[in-house]
C-alpha cells in the first residue's frame, strides 16, 4: 500500500547512475592503452607510469600522510578533552566556546584558508608543511569534538557521579571511565579527521608553501594540465584504497561498538 | 451503560447511514505465512464488534483488509451485501482510528479534524460547523486551537475520533485505540467510546488484545489465534462457555482439572475420574464419549473456599480438599493458590471480601481448606491426545 | 563540592581555536578596513576603499553569478535529493541503497571533479566520440561555463542534501500518510500535505548544507569555470595571490562570511521556532 512510487524510483535511479557513471568511466579508461579517451586496447601502462615514474606525486602523497596522521592525532587529543569538558561540566564562557567550535564547520573553507594565510603572514610564519599541519588541526578539532560528544551524550552524568561516589579521583575517572566509554567516539573522530585531512584541498591550497604540496594539491596541478591517463589510474587506486580502508574500519568500528 | 444513550441512539439511527459488514472466507498470506485463514463473520449494522486475540493473531490484518490497506489473498468483504474489495480505501465509507492516533503534528486540532473536508474543498462555513459539531461530540471544542503535542493522550484520542467521524463513515475501525493510554484513562475512554458509539449509531469494529476491554463494551466478540477464528459470541458466552482451551486461557484466569469421563450417569451428568482429584459427578455442557480425556475448567471466582467442609452444602456441588500454598492479598479480594494434588499446578481461587471481619481468623498459609463449586459452573474442553 | 575541571578540559580547544581561528578572522576583518600595501599586505591607515571597490560592476557581476549558481544548484540538489531520500527511506534495503550513494563520495573531491573534465573536456570522452563519429571537426566546449559549474557542484555536493533528508524521512511516521489516505487524500496529496510539512527541518538542513558550500565554492569554478563564470571565491583568491589587494580580498571574505552567517541564523531561527511551538 505505502510503497514508494515509480517517480521516486526513477529519480533515485537517475541520481545513482549520475553519481556512479563518471567514476566508472575513469576506471575503464585507466586501462586504456591510448593517451586519448578513445579505447585502443587494454594496458596497465598508466599504472606502471603511476607507480614507477611519478616521483613528485609520491612525495606529495607522503606529505599528505604526515599531515593527516599528525594533525588528526593532535586534533583528537584536543577535541576529546574539549568534548568531555563541554559535555559534562559547566563554567564561564562555555556557550562562547561552544559557538566557536561550530565556526570551522559552517564557514566556507576558503574563508578559513584566507584568514589563516593572512594570520601566518602577519606573524611572519613562512608557509611550509608545518603551516599546513596547523591549519588541518584547526579544521579537524570540531569534527572530533562533535563525534566524541555524540558518544558521551549517550551516557548519563550519573556514571561520573557514581565513580566519584566509589572513590575515584579525577584522573581515575578520566582513564578508567570516561576514555573507555568514549573510545568508539574517539576512534570515529580520529578516522574522520584523517579522512578530512587527506581530502582537503581548499584550505591547503592557501597555506601550503613550496615543497609542501599534498596529494590533493598535486592532483590539482595535474588536472590543470588537462586529461592525463595517469590521473585515471591514480583515481582507481584511490577509489579501491578508500573502499578497502572504509570497509575494514567499518568492521573495526562495529566490533568496538559491540564491546 | 448502553441503556443510557438508547433513546438518543434510536433517533440518530434513522438519519445516520451505517452498514452491516460481512467477511466471507477471507485469507491473507505473506509468503508462506498465513496471517489469516478462512475467516468468516458477520457484523451487525450499528453493532460494537471486537476482534480479540494476542499479537500476531490476524486481527489487525483483518481490520486492514476491511479498511482497504491490505488486499486479501482470497475471500470477500461486503458492506450491506455489496463487495467493497475493488474500492479504494477512500471510497469505502470506512474510517480508522489508528493505534498511535496518527494526528498530523503540524496541524491544529481544528485543522486535523477539518483535513478531510479541506480535501473535499468544502466551503469554509460548512467546515466550521461540521468540525464544531464533531469536537463537541468528543468534548474537545475548547481545545481547537492547540497542536497535538500540547494534548494529553486521552485528548489526542478524542481528536482522532472526531477526525475519523467527520467523513460520516458507515463503519468505524478502531485499531487498539487505547493501548497508548494508562490503565485508569483506558477505563474512562472505554466508557466514552461506548457513549460515542451510542450517539453516532454506526458500526464499530474494535481490535484489541485486552480481553477486559473487549468484554466490557462489545455486543459480539470474535476471538482469533494464529490467523484462525476460535470463537464468536457475546462477551458472556465467550467467558462462561469458551469453545476451546485457547479461549478459556486467553479470557481471564482459569483452572484445569485433567481427567477422564468414566461413564455417563444420565442425560446431563457424567462421572469424572482423575488420579489427582478423585472422582465426582460433573455437568455435561457438551457431548462427550465415555472414556475421553477432558480438562474440566473452573473459573477461580466460581470456587468457594472455607476452613472446613460446611455442614450443609447445596446439591450438585463438587468438593475438593487442599492446602494453602500461597496467597496474594489485593484489597477487594484474596487470590489463593491451593495445593490439591502433588503432581499438578495448585488451583487458583478468588475469595471476595464481601465482608471482612478483622477478628475472624482468616485463611492463611499452610491452612487446610475445603473447596467447592456448583457443577454447572465448570465446563469441559477437549484435550487432544 | 569537588573541583571544577571543566576549564582544564576545555582549555586546549579554547586556546587553539582562539589562536588559529578567532584571531585570524579578526585580523582579516580589520584588514578590510585598511589601505592596501604596495606589494601586498596593508598600510595601517583606516579606509573604506575596499568596501567601495565591492560596488565595482566587475565585482557585482561575479557576486550575481555566485548567487545564481548557488540558488540554482541548491534548488536542483534538493529537488533531486527529496525523491531519492524518500525512495531510500522507504526501501527494505535502505542501508544498501545508502551505501550506493556514499561510495562515490569516498573518492577524492578533486578526482570527482576531474571525472567530469575527462568526460566533457576538449579531449574528453564526449568530444572524442563526436570527433570520431565525424559529427564535429573541432572539439565542442562543454566546460568553462556556468552550466558546467552547476553540474559539477551538484555532482560533488548532492549527498549533503540526501543525508539530512533521508534521516528526517526515515524518522517520519508513515502511518500519518495512511491516516490521511483513510480520510480521503490521494497518495500524492498525502505526501505533499502531510509529509513535506513534517520534514521541514530536514529540508532546511539540506538547503543550508548545500547552499553554504556552493556559495563559498572555489575549487569547482577554478577547475571547470571560465573567467566569465567566476564565483566570489575565485575573486578572493585572485585578490589575495595575484593582484595582491589584501583589503579587497578581506572585504570580500567579510561579505562571504556574512552571507553564510545570515543563512545559518535564518536556519537556527526556523529550527528554534519549531522547537518553541513544540
Amino acid at each position: 500500500m505505502n510503497k514508494p512510487g515509480k517517480f521516486s524510483f526513477g529519480v533515485f535511479l537517475f541520481v545513482t547512475l549520475f553519481l556512479h557513471i563518471p567514476l566508472a568511466i575513469l576506471v575503464i579508461t585507466s586501462f586504456n592503452s591510448s593517451k586519448s579517451m578513445r579505447w585502443e586496447g587494454f594496458s596497465l601502462k598508466w599504472y606502471h607510469e603511476l607507480f614507477y615514474n611519478s616521483g613528485p606525486l609520491w612525495h606529495s602523497f607522503w606529505n599528505s600522510i604526515i599531515v593527516a596522521i599528525s594533525s588528526s592525532a593532535v586534533a583528537t587529543v584536543i577535541g576529546t578533552l574539549g568534548a568531555i569538558g563541554l559535555c559534562w561540566y559547566s563554567f564561564r564562557m562555555k556557550k562562547a566556546i561552544q559557538t566557536l567550535t561550530f565556526f570551522p564547520v559552517i564557514l566556507p573553507e576558503i574563508i578559513i584558508g584566507v584568514s589563516i594565510l593572512i594570520f601566518f603572514n602577519k606573524i611572519g610564519l613562512n608557509l611550509s608543511l608545518f603551516t599546513v599541519f596547523l591549519a588541518h588541526v584547526t579544521f579537524n578539532i570540531p569534527f572530533v569534538l562533535m563525534t566524541v560528544m555524540a558518544r558521551l551524550e549517550e551516557f548519563d552524568f550519573s556514571i561520573v557521579e557514581a565513580a566519584y561516589d566509589l572513590g575515584a579521583t579525577e584522573l581515575d575517572m578520566l582513564l578508567r571511565v570516561i576514555l573507555p566509554i568514549s573510545m568508539p567516539g574517539i576512534i570515529a573522530g580520529l578516522l574522520l579527521a584523517i579522512t578530512l585531512s587527506l581530502e582537503d584541498f581548499v584550505i591547503t591550497f592557501f597555506v601550503a608553501g613550496p615543497g609542501s604540496s599534498t596529494l590533493p594539491l598535486h592532483i590539482f596541478s595535474m588536472i590543470r594540465f588537462g586529461v592525463s591517463p595517469t590521473i585515471n589510474a591514480l583515481s582507481v587506486v584511490i577509489i579501491v584504497g578508500t573502499a578497502l580502508v572504509a570497509l575494514s574500519t567499518k568492521n573495526l568500528y562495529s566490533s568496538l561498538l559491540k564491546r | 451503560m448502553r441503556r443510557a444513550g438508547e433513546g438518543f441512539h434510536q433517533q440518530r439511527v434513522d438519519t445516520v447511514k451505517s452498514s452491516q459488514v460481512t467477511v466471507e472466507n477471507v485469507s491473507k498470506s505473506f509468503g508462506d505465512f498465513f496471517a489469516l485463514q478462512n475467516a468468516s463473520l458477520t457484523i451487525a449494522n450499528g453493532g460494537f464488534y471486537s476482534l480479540l486475540g494476542p499479537s500476531g493473531c490476524g486481527k489487525t490484518t483483518l481490520l486492514r483488509i476491511i479498511g482497504g490497506f491490505e488486499t486479501p489473498s482470497q475471500g470477500d468483504v461486503c458492506f450491506d451485501g455489496v463487495s467493497i474489495l475493488s474500492l479504494p480505501p477512500n471510497k469505502r465509507h470506512v474510517n480508522t482510528i489508528f493505534q498511535n492516533y496518527a494526528l498530523f503534528p503540524h496541524l491544529t486540532v481544528f485543522e486535523n479534524v477539518a483535513f478531510p473536508l479541506r480535501l473535499k474543498k468544502t466551503a469554509a462555513a460548512g467546515i466550521k460547523k461540521a468540525v464544531q459539531e464533531n469536537l463537541e461530540l468528543v468534548r474537545m471544542e475548547t481545545e481547537s486551537k492547540k497542536y497535538p503535542r500540547q494534548l494529553s493522550g486521552g485528548q489526542k484520542q478524542r481528536v482522532a475520533i472526531a477526525r475519523a467521524l467527520i467523513n460520516q463513515p458507515r463503519v468505524l475501525l478502531l485499531d487498539e485505540p487505547l493501548s497508548a493510554l494508562d490503565a485508569k484513562l483506558r477505563q474512562h475512554m472505554l466508557l466514552e467510546l461506548d457513549a460515542i458509539h451510542d450517539k453516532v449509531g454506526i458500526t464499530f469494529i474494535y481490535v484489541t488484545h485486552d480481553q477486559a476491554e473487549a468484554l466490557s463494551v462489545s455486543d459480539q466478540v470474535c476471538v482469533l489465534n494464529k490467523g484462525e477464528i476460535q470463537q464468536i459470541g457475546s462477551p458472556a458466552e465467550i467467558y462462561e462457555s469458551p469453545a476451546n482451551e485457547f479461549v478459556a486461557r486467553f479470557i481471564g484466569e482459569t483452572n484445569y482439572l485433567h481427567g477422564t469421563v468414566a461413564a455417563l450417569t444420565d442425560e446431563e451428568h457424567a462421572l469424572f475420574e482423575s488420579p489427582d482429584y478423585g472422582s465426582f459427578s460433573i455437568y455435561l455442557d457438551k457431548k462427550v464419549q465415555p472414556g475421553s480425556k477432558v480438562a474440566l475448567t473452573v473459573r477461580p471466582e466460581k470456587i468457594r473456599i472455607a476452613p472446613q467442609k460446611p455442614d450443609k452444602l447445596p446439591p450438585d456441588v463438587n468438593v475438593l480438599h487442599g492446602t494453602v500454598e500461597d496467597m496474594i492479598y489485593t484489597g477487594f479480594q484474596t487470590k489463593y493458590f491451593i495445593r490439591v494434588s502433588q503432581n499438578k499446578e495448585p488451583l487458583i481461587v478468588f475469595r471476595q471480601h464481601v465482608q471482612y471481619f478483622m477478628d475472624e481468623k482468616p485463611i492463611t498459609w499452610k491452612d487446610k481448606v475445603c473447596l467447592w463449586w456448583n457443577s454447572k459452573d465448570s465446563f469441559m474442553v477437549e484435550v487432544s491426545k | 563540592m569537588r573541583k571544577n575541571y571543566g576549564p582544564i578540559y576545555v582549555g586546549p580547544v579554547a586556546f587553539w581555536l582562539c589562536a588559529f581561528l578567532s584571531v585570524p578572522l579578526l585580523i582579516t576583518l580589520s584588514y578590510s578596513f585598511l589601505e592596501k600595501g604596495l606589494y601586498g599586505g596593508v598600510e595601517p591607515h583606516l579606509s573604506l576603499a575596499a568596501y567601495r571597490s565591492l560596488f565595482n560592476t566587475a565585482v557585482l557581476k561575479v557576486l550575481l553569478n555566485t548567487i545564481i549558481i548557488a540558488v540554482l544548484s541548491t534548488a536542483m540538489m534538493v529537488a533531486l535529493a527529496l525523491p531519492t531520500a524518500y525512495y531510500i527511506a522507504r526501501s527494505p534495503v535502505k542501508n544498501l541503497l545508502l551505501m550506493l550513494i556514499i561510495i562515490p563520495f569516498w573518492t577524492n573531491f578533486l578526482i570527482r571533479i576531474y571525472a567530469w573534465i575527462a568526460i566533457l573536456g576538449s579531449n574528453g570522452l564526449i568530444n572524442s566520440f563526436l570527433m570520431g563519429a565525424g559529427l564535429t571537426d573541432s572539439p565542442v566546449q562543454f566546460l568553462y561555463n556556468r552550466g558546467a559549474i552547476i553540474l559539477v557542484i551538484v555532482y560533488t555536493t548532492i549527498p549533503f542534501a540526501i543525508f539530512p533528508l533521508y534521516s528526517t524521512i526515515e524518522k517520519f511516521d508513515f502511518s500519518l500518510i495512511e491516516a490521511a489516505m483513510d480520510l480521503g487524500a490521494s497518495k500524492t496529496v498525502a505526501l505533499w500535505k502531510i509529509m513535506i510539512p513534517n520534514i521541514r527541518s530536514g529540508i532546511t538542513t539540506a538547503v543550508l548544507f548545500t547552499f553554504i558550500p556552493t556559495f563559498g565554492n572555489f575549487a569547482v569554478p577554478k577547475l571547470v569555470g571560465g573567467t566569465s563564470s567566476w564565483m566570489l571565491g575565485n575573486l578572493i583568491e585572485r585578490e589575495l595571490n595575484i593582484t595582491r589587494n589584501w583589503p579587497l580580498a578581506s572585504s570580500m571574505s567579510v561579505v562571504l562570511t556574512s552571507v553564510t552567517m545570515l543563512a545559518v541564523l535564518f536556519f537556527m531561527r526556523s529550527q528554534n521556532k519549531k522547537e518553541s511551538s513544540r
